[in-house]
């Protein structure tokens, strides 16, 4: 079965002489509906109840990070759309801030907004995918389809701003590539008002839903100690309860001229930090989102969006770690310049790769049913795991 | 669990799965949003021409306006797009061989149409690009030597160049700039 | 249909030395051959179409609406591509047991409409143990499911087949127990018997008889969902965990088998919920007096009320509410359903002790409480309609409309 790398050991306890078991050896093969992309799970189980779960990552490994060092500094961003391409917008965003801060270039104030208003917009697609994936992957196939109906319409936006849907390349670096087209602002503003309602009709259809809370409370408890332990970043690390927002704490662009709340979870339908815990957060977070587009699109100043970066872009050599709170969490760039027009090393932190470490601990003496449900509830994507 | 946690199941499961029942009942009600591609729209109206400007579909260049500068065979990441131009004075210029693009690399990311300086190579609003081999998906631009187009101090007269040119100009003029005048 | 074939017997429309026997195992050959070919099958695929459209509506899409007049020959193009599919079968699998299973399964589901009472003339055999051999026989797919999980030589598959026949044995209680207080009602098992107790109209119908009857209602209703493997309970098929369950290894015919005998299952059902509880074929007694069209009539009922509350009901439910992991489902039928159970064929019998001939102002209380309820209902999904602003050109009652939403 292809366990290379992976002998484990099989238990045959004989139960002091009654029949004698054997633990059963799943491979949760990369070819599989619900994991979230191409993952491979080796699964040890006794029965449905599982002693433990092993995570196989590397499928879709694409060596984004060296490809880096080879297309240069502008070229590059496409390839960031990629890292994530669930949520490409925040990518995109960090790139340029780290090129930005290397490059001692600053960013016009319209350009930040722009790429505020694109980075929650992405937030809301993001979270509209994760928690359809969920709903579909605890059985309920409707909500899936109609958050991906309302992220075509996102898409829609999108279209209009950049000309792609889902891999942005919007932003620049000093700015982003496009400046909000004509009459876009009331759309935006349409769909947000169109879509504020939807969001609870979601809650009303699953979120309280008797058998959804019942597959997802007291599921893959994790408390804010183990949390931050095992480095868990965004909805993740609040669903735990630790308030902890890179927009809040360490803010970057725009972020601290508008308002808004870090939703966190507070283990209202059973303990803190369990699956519904990371769910509801999430749900809240698109209604946050939802209040900081408004409030850009009612800040955002005239002016240029992009500062003047030459084509030919040298930065002057040196490192930079930059970090953007993207809708799976914290992703940390760490890029170096040695003062050519190629970077030296990039390197990418993100929080799905810490997320499935997670898996193997909590995995334990939970059933088949219940990993389904914790892979979902960490909103893991392959492409952020792989790179 | 006592009477009153059983009995409060029983009703939270109730009142939940009720709820979820009306909001699905609401569906079917609904009109379905599908677009039913490939059909036409109203008015026989293809998809394509209703997706913005913006729109990152397939590549096209436009050769009358294409000044052979290579900033797009320089910008592109992946090497897609390959150009053979020579300076011959017996033409009395530039003069292009070839202009291939290779549509089953390019990952229609923009960076060609960015640093264009007519706007001749752009994205289109096609995207149906499907065929049955790979050779098909080079797009040759070239079908006969050509003469780089010199782009006029004085602004374009030619009446068959300057829509096109109209039109490059427009696209390359989407793009941000940092010299942007203060909008509304 | 015994009366029918002694009846030809007796006015010498069978040969003279054919026996008795016969003469009834034709006639049961070609009627249930009619029945199966021309109403299981063509029902079991149909449904797959009233199936994909109403999911598609439910989920803001249209569903199949190319091949036939707005999708209705898919079926028949689905049923065809299966048919010539290959037919693969694992080298490592049991293969005599892996051919068999999904006819067990089909036996399992055909063959409980030999006692299914489409009209009040119109059922093959209306035996006096009717009711008991109906949840005999749908006990039968057990067998092929097992069968199927074990014989796929896949953990996935076997694990598939161990939750269904934990699922199926153990909803067979709680199922069984709600159609007692029925049984105890009507006095006989058989199934014309049963719905010659009830009556046309909605107060009449054993729904209504009594409180503990309606609740035996709700609890037969969600064994037999559990029993036909339909989400909330389709975790032998639970399509994000494993693959496609027991019938994962399957392709071709096989699998359409087993699908098929799904689908069709939500009839029985059906029919099995409205021979119980919703009154069966009856029709108020004044609308007809000719046979031919008094059978038309009562055929129609049943069948619409079968559909409605068997079919529809449950692929409603099914694209609403999400599935629930094995010990819940279990947690469900043995701490829930089984006890509650109890609760109302006791109910049920000391009701007939107290009130030996029924009290009509409780079946009328009980309708009117279930016609308000339904009006609640209604008024709650206006309530969802009016919050997601939603106006007259968002909506459409048409179920084939394929009007978009205005851009």
């Amino acid at each position: 079965m292809g366990l290379s790398g992976f002998e484990v050991s099989i238990e045959r306890p004989t139960n002091g002489g009654g029949l004698a078991t054997e633990d059963m050896t799943l491979s949760m093969g990369p070819q599989h509906p619900s994991t979230h992309g191409v993952l491979r799970f080796v699964v040890r189980a006794d029965g449905e109840v599982m002693k433990e779960a092993i995570p196989d990552i590397g499928y879709l490994h694409r060596s984004i990070e060296k490809i880096a060092e080879k297309v240069g500094w502008h070229g590059f961003i496409p390839y960031t759309d990629r890292v994530d391409y669930v949520a490409a917008m925040f990518c995109n965003h960090a790139w340029g801030m780290a090129a930005e801060k290397l490059g001692g270039i600053e960013v016009p104030k319209r350009g930040e907004y722009c790429r505020v208003i694109a980075d929650e917009f992405c937030r809301i697609m993001s979270h509209l995918i994760s928690v359809g994936s969920m709903a579909m992957d605890i059985g309920a196939f409707t909500p899936f389809n109609h958050a991906i109906r309302e992220r075509e319409y996102i898409n829609d936006l999108m279209e209009e701003l950049c000309g792609a849907r889902l891999t942005f390349h919007y932003m620049r670096i000093g700015g982003v590539g496009w400046d909000l087209p004509p009459g876009w602002s009331e759309k935006a503003v349409a769909f947000l008002d169109r879509f504020e309602p939807l969001i609870d009709e979601f809650d009303d259809l699953i979120s309280f839903n008797k058998i959804f809370t019942e597959r997802l409370v007291n599921v893959a408890v994790i408390t804010p100690e183990e949390a931050i332990d095992y480095n868990l970043v965004g909805p993740n690390l609040r669903g735990s309860g630790v308030k902890y927002d890179v927009r809040k704490d360490e803010p970057y662009s725009i972020y601290r001229d508008v308002e808004f709340d870090v939703p966190v979870g507070r283990g209202e339908l059973g303990t803190l930090g369990d699956c519904f815990d990371r769910y509801i957060v999430r749900m809240r977070e698109m209604r946050e989102s939802c209040r900081i587009i408004r409030q850009c699109l009612k800040q955002i100043p005239d002016g240029p969006v992009i500062a003047k970066v030459p084509r030919n872009f040298k930065p002057p050599a040196g490192d930079t770690y930059v970090r953007v709170e993207s809708a799976r969490g914290d992703q940390g760039w760490y890029v170096v310049s040695d003062g050519t027009a190629f970077p030296y090393r990039c390197r990418i932190r993100t929080g799905s790769f810490t997320a499935i470490s997670m898996i193997q601990k909590v995995s334990r003496n939970l059933m088949l049913a219940d990993l389904i449900a914790v892979i979902a509830s960490f909103d893991l994507v392959a492409p952020e795991i792989d790179r | 669990m006592g009477l009153g946690g059983y009995l409060r199941n029983l009703k939270e499961a109730v009142a939940t799965i009720a709820d979820g029942l009306a909001v699905t009942a609401s569906h079917l009600v609904r009109k379905p949003y599908t677009v039913e591609y490939p059909d036409r729209l109203e008015g026989d109206v293809r998809i394509q021409d209703t997706l913005p400007f913006r729109y990152r579909g397939i590549l096209e260049v436009d050769l009358e306006i294409c000044t052979g500068c290579l900033a797009c065979e320089r910008a592109c990441p992946i090497d897609c797009i390959v150009i053979d131009a020579a300076k011959d004075k017996a033409a009395g210029g530039l003069v292009m061989t070839r202009f291939d693009i290779d549509m089953g690399k390019c990952m229609y990311c923009g960076l060609c149409s960015e640093p264009c300086p007519t706007g001749a190579i752009h994205h289109t609003p096609e995207f149906e690009g499907a065929d049955y081999s790979l050779e098909s998906l080079v797009r040759r631009f070239v079908k006969a030597p050509a003469i780089a187009y010199k782009p006029k101090k004085a602004g374009e007269t030619d009446p068959e160049i300057l829509p096109v040119l109209e039109r490059g100009m427009r696209y390359v003029g989407e793009f941000a700039s940092p010299d942007a005048p203060e909008k509304e | 249909m015994q009366e029918f074939v002694d009846g030809l017997i007796a006015s010498g429309g069978v040969p003279a030395g054919v026996p008795a026997w016969v003469a009834y195992l034709g006639a049961m050959l070609v009627f249930g051959g009619v029945v199966v070919f021309g109403f299981v099958l063509p029902i079991a695929g149909v449904t797959t179409w009233v199936e994909r459209r109403i999911m598609a509506r439910i989920h803001s899409r249209i569903g199949p609406n190319r091949t036939g007049p707005a999708g209705f020959l898919q079926w028949l193009a689905d049923g065809i591509k299966n048919m010539l599919k290959e037919d693969i079968i694992p080298t490592a699998s049991d293969a005599p047991l892996f051919k068999m299973a999904p006819y067990v399964v089909m036996v399992g589901f055909v063959g409980a409409f030999v006692a299914i009472p489409f009209a009040g003339p119109l059922i093959i055999s209306d035996m006096n143990v009717g009711i008991v051999y109906v949840t005999s026989v749908t006990a039968l797919v057990v067998v092929g499911i097992l069968m199927a999980g074990w014989a796929s030589n896949n953990k996935w598959s076997l694990l598939g087949g161990i939750r269904s026949a934990a699922q199926i044995v153990s909803y067979e209680i709680p199922a069984g127990l709600s159609i007692f207080p029925i049984v105890m009602l009507t006095g006989s098992l058989s199934m014309q018997t049963i719905i010659g107790h009830q009556g046309w109209a909605p107060w009449d119908w054993h729904v209504f008889d009594n409180p503990f009857a309606t609740v035996a209602f709700l609890v037969f209703y969600v064994s037999a969902l559990a029993e036909g493997n339909r989400t909330p309970f389709d975790l032998p098929e639970a399509d994000s965990e494993l693959v496609a369950g027991f019938a994962t290894e399957y392709s071709g015919m096989r699998n359409l088998l087993f699908f098929m005998a799904e689908w069709g299952n939500l009839y029985v059902i059906g029919a099995i919920v409205t021979t119980l509880f919703l009154g069966g074929w009856q029709i108020p007694w004044a609308l007809a007096d000719a046979p031919v069209l008094r059978t038309v009539l009562q055929f129609t009922t049943f069948f619409l009320k079968a559909y409605f509350v068997g079919v529809l009901v449950a692929i409603w439910i099914r694209w609403t509410l999400p599935r629930v992991r094995v010990d819940q489902m279990m947690t469900m039928c043995w701490k829930y359903l089984v006890p509650i159970a109890f609760v109302n064929l006791i109910g049920t019998a000391v009701w007939m002790v107290v009130f030996p001939h029924g009290v009509p102002l409780v079946h009328y209380v009980l309708a009117g409480a279930a016609g308000i309820l339904t009006l609640g209902f209604l008024r709650r999904v206006r309530y969802h309609i009016k919050r997601a602003k939603l106006t007259r050109k968002h909506l459409s009652f048409n179920p084939l409309s394929t009007a978009r939403v205005p851009l």
